[in-house]
């Protein structure tokens, strides 16, 4: 009991500045909302009223974006009561590789490294995982676990180059990491437009469909695309829950991450730890790519990637760089972004708020001071110590 | 009650943005018409805006919409949610949108669909079937670019001074390469006709391989660069067939005073007021008339899957005004192009 209650206190003390964070930018993009809807602004004269309205305006976009990312009740009339998750479903599909990349951020904050290659990595899982899927022909399951493992290892190995430059060379790895986002988002522009991957017919970068055997399986049915990924990526959380905390390397990789002196005082290797944790944050990274191909593309094209490496920074900082803060924070993002989908078609509210609303959440998690003051909360725990260790080398 | 008098509103409001009376035929029903973008969002200056421009302009709608999509994955689920929606007609706008449109296209047979720059045809589900078959809720909505760039080309090799002109494209896509072939054709027209001996430079339509390419439609500083290239190598007339990267080559022709441009897709001369003084003129393909027409088609029940064709005889294409460059392109020119338009449209001068 006094455990749990321990617990209680914990997860609230960690939870407290993304929740606040969230709820700040919720009440700002609907102001926003709000005076950027000319039915509120055409009430400007009576003030009771036009509180009214942006009341219900911004309601509205808010139900739409709840319709558009849970669950939907417009959706069962002449279908199956479960057909009303089709948002929910859409959700999961988007935040499947968010979680991985998320993840791959996160690992690297742990170790004292700063990731901004999640979007490279992310692009070299895609062309693995989709040239093994289209090329050969194997086996069900086979076909599938090798594509993945196929992703991963390449991803891992352009990773895991960064991390060696750094252990070798002292080159940074933020500089190099964003770099090297340009050589990846040039290089399948180049691959795509190749023999080996160029769709027969085609002169427009698309790659070929990935085999049956090689694509994820769909949970539940063929209506809803949610698919195994979720899985996998649930796994990978799990696996860097363990690794950090119920392992050597990951005691290694916190130690670095906390203080790199005195870790190499205490004889770990710093070059070891760069290292493999970049190898494995490309092998994260890449598994997303590789699970957003097999799992709903399908096809790879040269804008595979979209802005899945980028926004992993900040599901990973709002996730403050743990595990499972990671998944419900990609979770998050995934609903945002489907649910804008829904607020745009039913609301008019532009869909662009949405990003609105991702960039306040940064903003304020990166500022705590500003929540709180706002919430006048004076012992609130932030995470700033762990994620801008990756800036000063 | 609420929802219908909202879409009264829009529709109204619609038409009194065009300043057209909403007179539609009486058997005419309002639609719901719903627009799936391609990358790039709703103010892009090119295709995209000139979808919706076109969409918003029509008569005959209950009301419209549009997605915008951030990459190829969002192309799926934004059809899907006006499928959700019950639209009467999904557009996507732009061929790389195409896939998405057919498989939905298929899955409802009672929706009508219109894709913008492709032909819309089912490629089989591994989408290697090549030319592949028409669907019967799809419509391509095409265009004959090559005619007013055949003219664009002739116009272009009669003003040109040094005897060079050039075009480079964004990306080889067909979409693009269209544009290049007619105004290469073109350039060669004029030489056949006065025996004069205008070089292109960037494209030759026999060796598509050996094109000048940007590689993609974002990078301004390729653009340049190509397009300084081309200076340097006496070009006084360029051609860029990559959307808004056509601003690099115009700035060119402003600052370096070597060369003058000519703009695409839309009429440069309203589109970008700051390069009037160097536009020769415009090769304007009327995605918003598609638009407009496979509209009016759904709500007038006329339409069909067969493709829509932009030419020169419908108007769905065109070479714009010379505008301020009136005075400098010669006047017997002048009237040789406006001909030659004339007999592309009755068929009796051929640009392929």
């Amino acid at each position: 009991m006094n455990s749990l209650r321990k617990l209680g206190t914990k997860l609230s003390q960690v939870a407290a500045l993304p929740f606040l964070s969230f709820l700040l930018a919720f009440f700002i993009s609907g102001i926003l909302i709000a005076v950027s809807d000319s039915r509120v602004l055409k009430l400007a004269g009576h003030p009771w009223q036009m509180i009214k309205m942006a009341g219900t305006v911004i309601g509205n976009a808010y139900l739409a974006l709840f319709q558009g990312s849970i669950f939907d009740i417009n959706l069962t009339h002449g279908h199956s009561f479960f057909q009303g998750f089709y948002p929910l479903s859409e959700t999961i599909v988007t935040a499947t590789p968010l979680i991985l990349t998320g993840l791959s951020v996160a690992l690297a904050f742990q170790s004292g490294l700063f990731n901004i290659g999640a979007q490279g990595q992310f692009v070299f899982g895609a062309i693995g995982a989709s040239y093994i899927g289209f090329h050969y022909s194997l086996p069900p399951v086979l076909h599938l676990l090798i594509s993945l493992a196929g992703g991963a290892l390449l991803a891992s190995i352009w990773g895991g180059f960064v991390g060696l430059l750094k252990a070798k060379t002292g080159a940074h790895e933020v500089i190099v990491t964003i770099m090297m986002n340009y050589i990846a988002g040039y290089f399948i522009l180049w691959i795509l437009k190749t023999k080996a991957f160029l769709r027969p017919g085609r002169i427009d970068p698309m790659a070929p469909e990935v085999g049956t055997n090689a694509r994820l399986p769909h949970l539940a049915g063929a209506d809803l695309r949610i698919h195994a990924g979720i899985f996998v990526a649930l796994l990978a959380a799990l696996f860097v829950w363990w690794l950090l905390t119920r392992t050597t390397m990951g005691f290694k990789f916190r130690s670095v991450g906390a203080n790199a002196s005195a870790a190499k005082t205490a004889g770990i290797s710093i070059a070891y730890v760069t290292t493999a944790t970049m190898a494995l944050c490309g092998a994260l990274a890449g598994l997303g790519g590789a699970v957003h191909v097999l799992g709903s593309e399908y096809a790879m094209t040269a804008d595979i990637a979209g802005s899945f490496g980028f926004d992993a920074i900040t599901v990973a900082l709002l996730g403050r760089a743990k595990p499972v803060g990671t998944v419900f924070a990609a979770l998050l993002f995934g609903a945002l972004r489907t649910g804008g989908r829904t607020m745009q078609s039913n609301t008019e509210t532009p869909l662009d708020i949405v990003l609105v609303i991702q960039a306040l959440i940064v903003l304020f998690i990166a500022a705590p001071a500003l929540v709180r003051y706002v919430f006048r909360i004076k012992n609130l725990k932030t995470s700033a110590s762990i994620t801008s260790k990756g800036w000063n080398g | 009650m609420k929802k219908s008098f909202k879409l009264i509103t829009l529709a109204a409001a619609a038409a009194l943005v065009v300043g057209v009376a909403v007179a539609p035929a009486s058997q005419a029903a309002k639609i719901k018409a719903c627009l799936a973008l391609d990358t790039g969002g709703v103010d892009d200056h090119s295709f995209n805006a000139s979808a919706w421009a076109g969409a918003q302009a029509s008569t005959g709608i209950a009301s419209v919409q549009y997605l915008p999509a951030t990459s190829a994955a969002d192309f799926a689920p934004n059809i899907k949610k006006f499928v959700d929606q019950k639209c009467d007609l999904i557009i996507g706008v732009g061929f790389a949108i195409s896939g998405a449109i057919v498989d939905s296209a298929n899955l409802n047979p009672t929706i009508k669909y219109a894709v913008v720059d492709d032909q819309g045809y089912d490629h089989g589900p591994k989408g290697d079937q090549y030319p592949g078959k028409p669907v019967a809720n799809v419509k391509g909505l095409t265009f004959s670019t090559d005619e007013p760039s055949f003219m664009a080309g002739y116009a272009a090799a009669g003003y040109s001074k040094t005897g060079k002109v050039a075009t480079y494209g964004g990306a080889p896509y067909p979409t693009v390469t269209i544009f290049m072939d007619g105004f290469a054709k073109g350039v060669a027209y004029y030489n056949k006709i006065h025996k004069k001996s205008v070089k292109v430079l960037g494209w030759d339509p026999a060796k598509p391989d050996a094109g000048t390419f940007v590689g993609d439609f974002q990078n301004q500083n390729k653009a340049l660069s190509i397009s300084t290239g081309f200076e340097q190598q006496g070009a006084d007339v360029i051609f860029p067939v990559a959307g808004g990267l056509g601003g690099a080559t115009a700035g060119q022709s402003l600052k370096g005073k070597k060369s003058v441009t000519i703009w695409v897709d839309s009429d440069g001369y309203d589109l970008v007021p700051q390069y009037r003084s160097v536009l020769l003129t415009s090769v304007v393909k009327g995605i918003g008339e598609s638009v407009k027409s496979v509209i009016t088609d759904v709500s007038t029940k006329k339409y069909t899957n067969a493709s829509y064709v932009g030419t020169l005889k419908n108007k769905g294409v065109s070479l714009a005004s010379y505008h301020d460059l009136a005075k400098k392109v010669p006047g017997q020119i002048q009237n040789e192009v406006r001909q030659l338009g004339k007999d592309i449209a009755s068929g009796k001068v051929s640009v392929k």
